[in-house]
């Protein structure tokens, strides 16, 4: 798994559009030439509020092309309420980019990529640079219902297949994505998977019980999003390249680390993580 | 450069605890700021008094299980539990593989006995990267006992005492608010040896889930942090500053300069930043400027000047009556 080389730094933008593509789901897009050229696929930022708020909120980097950046996102309490509020020509600062993101080497040629709900936003910039490379790939999306199936047709315009899901029917299979992808036919060589804790546990065991590779993209409530505070870990195997140093067993440590979400993930290797 | 800009670049922000020498009167808290490397980049590091680092134990601990973290009205509740490799592995690599900066760094210290925090203690103080020691005799995080010790006016005594013997180097002591009079524990440390107090810790809290009905932290319990604490802090600080000689580090919600301000008067020689730096990691830099703003406006040469301004007269509050200014 990649480690994040990039430094980030506090950007100073300038919010250029934004749109509701459903009701309470908001794609906002940003002018930042230097943070569109270095952010890769799976890397996230910091929104400083704007407004007046507590504590930055960690938003998934939905797009990052040219001289715009741009993230998409669910309003769900009084940060997002704040951030949904910005409108063309306001001032954003974000701190950016931030985390590992999706490791893509090794050249996979059949990829599946799996977003519950709004972890959507993380998987566009994967799909792109997957398609960019020549590299079939399918979008398994699943969602509450068909109103929140959104940039559905944006994925299908970037060259992905799309296999949809709604928990009540409205759209694609009724019940939940895990259970579409497990009957992926052909198998995919890798999966890359972002959304919320249950469903990223299903598409673990699926893409076990397929014999698939898996990346997780994981959701954790973040404090600092800089590694500073560890309060967003996760249990990992001690001997994953990705798990921060710590003593094993033999000096009074142990098999499984905490592992920090914004700094050592938040893209980690489903057989890896011990939750 | 103007008459008035340059009556602030005279202003002097340097303090001193103990035998700590700090350029700036601004510390990042323990477990807020990391080793400050990981703030580095969005920072100055010139502008940034010391960094007080995540508190280490003798043995490793894998800290508590996740969610450590709830966002409440004007705060959060964190119960992270010490999560740290432990003093050995600590000193051979955390500490070693640190990069020079010029801030101080002030290691911190926690333990579940008198002879742990001792041991840990003495271990860390005699490596030549760490300017200081903050002994963490109070986080509310992990299963009641670290917290014990600041709970306890005789035992922080204790703990304080046998400590002070292992080290040279500045001793801060980091009180708990959840006591029922602190003043008490404060003059137990200053007595033991203490050169300095940290004021306060995180206020015990919970929060629940009404889906799930369960505690929404892993840990059940959490420490609070925030403006939500600050009125706490500052009444703390303006409590222990009358019972004790030691310079105190005030903290809890600082978030402006203004906020700063209410711990210098009442009775703080340096403050502490946390939670702030997870709004804006720049927080602690406009403090300082605000600072130097604030006392270049008013003609004062130095923060000491302000220091404890707001407990003068406490004693004798009736006799200011009428009077102006």
């Amino acid at each position: 798994m990649l480690t994040n080389q990039m430094p980030a730094a506090v950007h100073a933008t300038t919010v250029l559009d934004r749109t509701e593509p459903a009701p309470g789901i908001v794609l906002l897009g940003f002018y930042a030439p230097e943070l569109a050229a270095v952010t890769r696929p799976g890397q996230f930022l910091m929104a400083i509020p704007p407004g007046g708020e507590r504590t930055a909120t960690a938003l998934g980097i939905y797009e990052a092309q040219d001289r715009r950046v741009a993230v998409l996102f669910s309003v769900c309490g009084p940060r997002t309420r704040e951030l949904a509020g910005l409108r063309a020509g306001d001032r954003l600062e974000v701190t950016a980019p931030l985390g590992n993101g999706f490791d893509l080497s090794g050249s996979p040629r059949d990829v599946a990529v799996v977003a519950g709900g709004i972890g959507i936003a993380s998987l566009l910039l994967p799909a792109q640079a997957l398609i960019a490379s020549s590299a079939r790939v399918r979008l398994y999306y699943g969602a509450r219902s068909a109103a929140l199936l959104v940039e559905r047709d944006r994925f299908a315009a970037e060259g992905c297949e799309i296999h949809c899901a709604t928990d009540d029917g409205s759209y694609g299979r009724r019940g939940f994505v895990s259970g579409l992808l497990a009957g992926a036919e052909p198998r995919p060589d890798l999966v890359l998977a972002c959304g919320p804790t249950p469903m990223l546990r299903a598409t673990a065991a699926a893409c076990s019980a397929l014999g698939v590779p898996a990346q997780l993209s994981l959701e954790e409530t973040f404090a600092c999003g800089v590694g500073g505070c560890w309060g967003c870990v996760v249990p990992i195997d001690r001997n994953s390249a990705q798990a921060p140093r710590f003593p094993g067993p033999d000096k009074g440590g142990s098999d499984t680390v905490n592992a920090r979400v914004c700094k050592e993930g938040p893209v980690f290797w489903a057989h890896e993580l011990r939750w | 450069m103007s008459g008035s800009q340059a009556a602030h670049a005279a202003v002097d922000l340097s303090v001193k605890l103990g035998r700590l020498e700090l350029a700036y009167p601004t510390l990042m808290g323990s477990g807020c700021y990391g080793s400050g490397e990981e703030f580095a980049a969005f920072a100055d590091p010139a502008k940034i008094g010391g960094v007080v680092l995540k508190s280490v134990t003798q043995r490793p601990r894998l800290g508590n299980r996740a969610p450590r973290l709830v966002a409440t009205p004007s705060g959060m509740l964190n119960a992270i539990g010490l999560q740290n490799p432990g003093i050995d592995w600590y000193l051979e690599h955390d500490l070693a593989e640190r990069v020079p900066r010029p801030w101080k760094t002030i290691g911190s210290v926690a333990g579940f006995s008198v002879d742990e925090y001792a041991y840990v203690t003495q271990r860390l103080a005699a490596r030549p990267e760490i300017d200081a020691i903050e002994l963490n005799v109070s986080c509310p995080n992990v299963a009641a006992e670290g917290e014990t010790f600041a709970c306890d006016p005789k035992l922080t005594g204790r703990v304080v005492r046998l400590v002070r013997d292992t080290t040279e180097k500045t001793l801060i002591v980091k009180l708990s608010p959840n006591v029922t009079d602190i003043a008490a524990v404060a003059r137990e440390a200053e007595d033991a040896g203490a050169d300095a107090l940290a004021v306060i810790n995180t206020v015990r809290g919970m929060a629940i889930d009404v889906g799930t009905w369960r505690p929404r932290l892993g840990n059940v319990t959490g420490g609070l942090s925030g403006p939500a604490i600050r009125p706490i802090a500052v009444l703390a600080v303006y409590e222990v500053a009358r019972a004790v000689k030691i310079p105190i580090v005030g903290q809890g919600g600082i978030e402006t300069v203004t906020d700063a301000l209410e711990f210098f008067l009442a009775g703080a020689t340096a403050v502490s930043i946390g939670t702030a730096n997870f709004i804006d990691p720049r927080i602690p830099e406009r403090i300082v400027e605000g600072l130097r703003a604030y006392l270049g406006e008013r003609g004062l040469l130095s923060i000491g000047q302000i220091v404890g301004q707001a407990n003068r007269g406490f004693a004798g509050a009736h006799r200011c009556e009428g009077r102006e200014g």
